[in-house]
């Protein structure tokens, strides 16, 4: 029996590719210029328009998962970090929070707000990244050039602090790893005026470049209705207008002191989504620029024992992209149980195939990118999509069914 | 002239050799420039200021393996590249550069070189049909629909000079230059003869039938090896064609003020006159392709039908006044 006889799920998946003549699908992926990692999505075209679209995921599956299962607590946290190369903080910021959540210390304040400088300054280098690629994305070469330049203020920002560019290795379980650098405040301050004058020019520019506006204004436009069915996170969420977000309804980290002011927009497509990402930047430049204000001194870390005391515990932290939520499972020795991670990817993809529909080819790369994917993040499973009266749903029983298949294959160790 | 000198001239200087090096030339300038202009420094490595890495590219490309896909039309798939360099390979040698007349020219150049761009973007089509990757066909869909689109307004931009000259022939639209450039009777021509260039030419916004984040390398992806090289090299060289014929039609050729009696040390002038020309209009090309997005093929196509066109003709009515 071939691979999709053996599961109903694939097999409907395939039945519904399958009304499609072979020459009207176009394979997008795994390997595309326009994708920084390894997905396929099969376009199935009329023309130059879209009529469907079959995301494939699980390229950059890693079993991450698993592998954290032989590693220590603390190592996990250096673990973890690799799964994404953007928002490496967020993952292990929100994994030591989850281990925490089980310990009884109290994580200094200090700590917190070195903690929440260095998230904020992770989304403002994610979202300047993003918006770069908007730009390479839609031929705009040189819009790519220039914010990838500003960019590199911020990571020069950040290894100064931690002492790595990408990986930062700085948070660590009760607070982060050392203090910050002296005489660093003034730095900020200069690079975070830098940086909101540059955000303020390339709100301007977005908003007014007219080759830019005719690619992205109501391309891949979602409601709030779509939403709300499709349960998207972070940006793509607010775009629609609803203003949700981590920092502020569970605070975690200094955020209950450094209170972020959520911004929203209710255009839901991709124009509204590049300034409201924009926004988001400025708002973590003030962010950072408050919480050095307000820090206070004291230590950084504890000393803490090695073994997490036996239970279960979840966390969520804001993303760059979207709500990231970590589940940790303790038996009370060195290693975890287990621990499980969703990624706002996996929140956001069936989002984005939603906005991809009736959109010309042209448009793939902007839409599917709108949502600033990042499929290292998402491929920790499998999720396949049914296709039901051209409806996207994933249905219990079927993925109940999906997991069934799964583990009879013997995929699991 | 004795057939062996036009021959010598055709093909060494001032025709193939000369074009092609200038070619190579523009590449590297047009990266240089982009460069420079988004904050990078740009090809260093190959040759002072890395002015040979155009050079180096091709010859690396050239000496790659060549992929032939299995249901490529292989006689199209292998001929084609060389009949694509052809074209402007050809359309260079009726432009004047050393003087007021070009190497060979006929009373109907105008239309020969109308055949010669159509030529050229058909080979383009051919070539991305023939070699039947799924890629190239939605791109020479792409290819064929934007041709619709700027042929009509190149043509008649093309068409207004000669109008205002009285002549169908390159040396004839020159000579009438001798007072005054057409550009300055004919500016809107100019300028939708550019906008028609970036379109021919794939530059950003027209680039659509090679948008590398949609199509890879839109119709060029199946193309390897020797046969790259020389599309790429086509693609450069019909560059300099285009500028040149810009220059020809509306910046008085390599007309300028006479600085000698002597016809060799005044052909010199005359050629440093067509370069500086041609440069300037190269820049302009690469100005605007650095400073834009991308537009769809739908837009462009709505751009070229209800605004080129239409101030083209306008620009044409006005020169039949002028006249």
């Amino acid at each position: 029996m071939s691979e999709e006889e053996k599961s109903p799920v694939r097999r409907k998946a395939a039945a519904g590719l399958m009304q499609y003549s072979p020459e009207n699908i176009v394979p997008f992926g795994p390997v595309h210029p326009a994708l920084k990692e390894p997905e396929y999505f099969k376009l199935v075209l009329e023309g130059e328009r879209i009529i469907e679209v079959y995301p494939k995921i699980g390229y950059v599956h890693r079993g991450i998962e698993r592998a954290a299962q032989d590693r220590t607590w603390v190592q996990n946290i250096y673990l973890f970090e690799r799964i994404c190369g953007i928002c490496s903080f967020a993952h292990s910021l929100a994994y030591s929070q989850t281990v925490e959540g089980l310990s009884t210390f109290e994580i200094p304040r200090r700590a917190r707000y070195i903690r929440t400088i260095i998230a904020e300054l992770e989304r403002i280098h994610s979202h300047l990244l993003w918006l770069g690629l908007v730009g390479y994305w839609t031929g705009f070469d040189t819009l790519f050039m220039w914010i990838w330049k500003d960019r590199e203020h911020v990571l020069d920002l950040v290894e100064s602090i931690t002492g790595n560019r990408v990986h930062k290795s700085f948070v660590t379980l009760s607070g982060v790893r050392k203090d910050l650098p002296d005489g660093i405040g003034d730095r900020i301050r200069t690079e975070m005026n830098y940086l909101e004058k540059r955000v303020d020019f390339y709100k301007e520019l977005v908003s007014t470049e007219e080759t830019l506006l005719t690619r992205t204004k109501g391309v891949g436009r979602i409601n709030q209705e779509v939403a709300r069915r499709l349960c998207p996170v972070g940006p793509l969420l607010r775009s629609t207008g609803i203003a949700r977000d981590v920092r502020v309804e569970d605070p975690y980290a200094a955020y209950d002191e450094v209170v972020p002011d959520v911004k929203s927009s209710t255009d839901g497509d991709i124009a509204s989504l590049i300034v409201l990402r924009l926004e988001e930047a400025r708002e973590s430049c003030r962010l950072v620029t408050h919480a050095m204000e307000r820090i206070p001194q004291g230590p950084v870390r504890l000393t803490v024992p090695r073994i997490v005391p036996a239970g279960d515990n979840a966390s969520h932290v804001e993303a760059p992209r979207g709500e990231l939520i970590y589940f940790v499972r303790s038996g009370g020795k060195m290693l975890p149980e287990r621990v499980k991670m969703r990624a706002p990817t996996l929140a956001n993809i069936l989002t984005a195939v939603e906005m991809l529909k009736g959109r010309p080819l042209a448009d793939v790369p902007v839409v599917l990118t709108g949502m600033d994917p990042c499929f290292g993040c998402m491929d920790r499973i499998a999720v396949v999509d049914v296709n039901k009266q051209k409806e996207w749903a994933i249905r219990g029983e079927e993925l109940r069914q999906l997991g069934i298949q799964y583990y009879k294959k013997g995929n699991m160790q | 002239m004795t057939t062996a000198a036009i021959l010598v001239e055709a093909l060494i200087f001032p025709g193939l050799t000369f074009f092609v090096c200038i070619a190579f030339l523009f590449e590297w300038l047009e990266r240089k420039t982009a460069a420079r202009m988004q904050g990078r420094i740009g090809p260093v490595v190959a040759g002072r200021f890395g002015i040979l890495q155009p050079v180096a590219d091709f010859f690396k490309l050239a000496s790659k393996e060549e992929m032939v896909p299995l249901y490529a039309d292989r006689l199209v798939f292998d001929f084609g590249p060389q009949l694509f360099f052809a074209a402007p390979a050809m359309g260079l040698v009726f432009v004047p550069v050393t003087g007021p007349s070009s190497i060979l020219s006929d009373p109907l150049d105008l239309l020969f070189m109308l055949f010669i761009l159509a030529f050229s973007a058909l080979m383009a089509a051919l070539l991305g049909y023939s070699s039947a990757g799924r890629y190239s066909i939605i791109a020479t869909g792409r290819l064929v629909l934007q041709y619709t689109g700027y042929e009509i307004p190149m043509i008649i931009a093309m068409v207004t000079p000669a109008v205002l000259a009285g002549s169908l022939s390159f040396d004839g639209i020159v000579a009438a230059q001798g007072t005054y450039w057409f550009i300055l009777l004919a500016p809107i021509s100019f300028a939708c003869f550019l906008v028609a260039a970036l379109a021919e030419l794939e530059k950003p916004p027209f680039d659509i039938p090679s948008a590398k984040t949609e199509i890879v390398a839109g119709w060029m992806t199946e193309f390897s090896g020797r046969a790259l090289a020389y599309v790429k090299l086509t693609k450069n060289l019909s560059y300099v064609f285009l500028s040149a014929i810009a220059v020809a039609l509306f910046l008085g050729g390599p007309l300028g003020p006479v600085l000698s009696g002597n016809a060799t040390v005044q052909s010199f002038f005359y050629l440093l006159y067509f370069l500086i020309k041609l440069f300037a209009v190269g820049f302009c090309i690469f100005a605007i392709r650095t400073a834009l997005a991308r537009v769809r093929i739908d837009q462009a196509t709505r751009l070229f039908w209800t605004v080129i066109t239409p101030l083209s003709l306008l620009q044409l009515g006005v020169a039949l006044i002028l006249r």
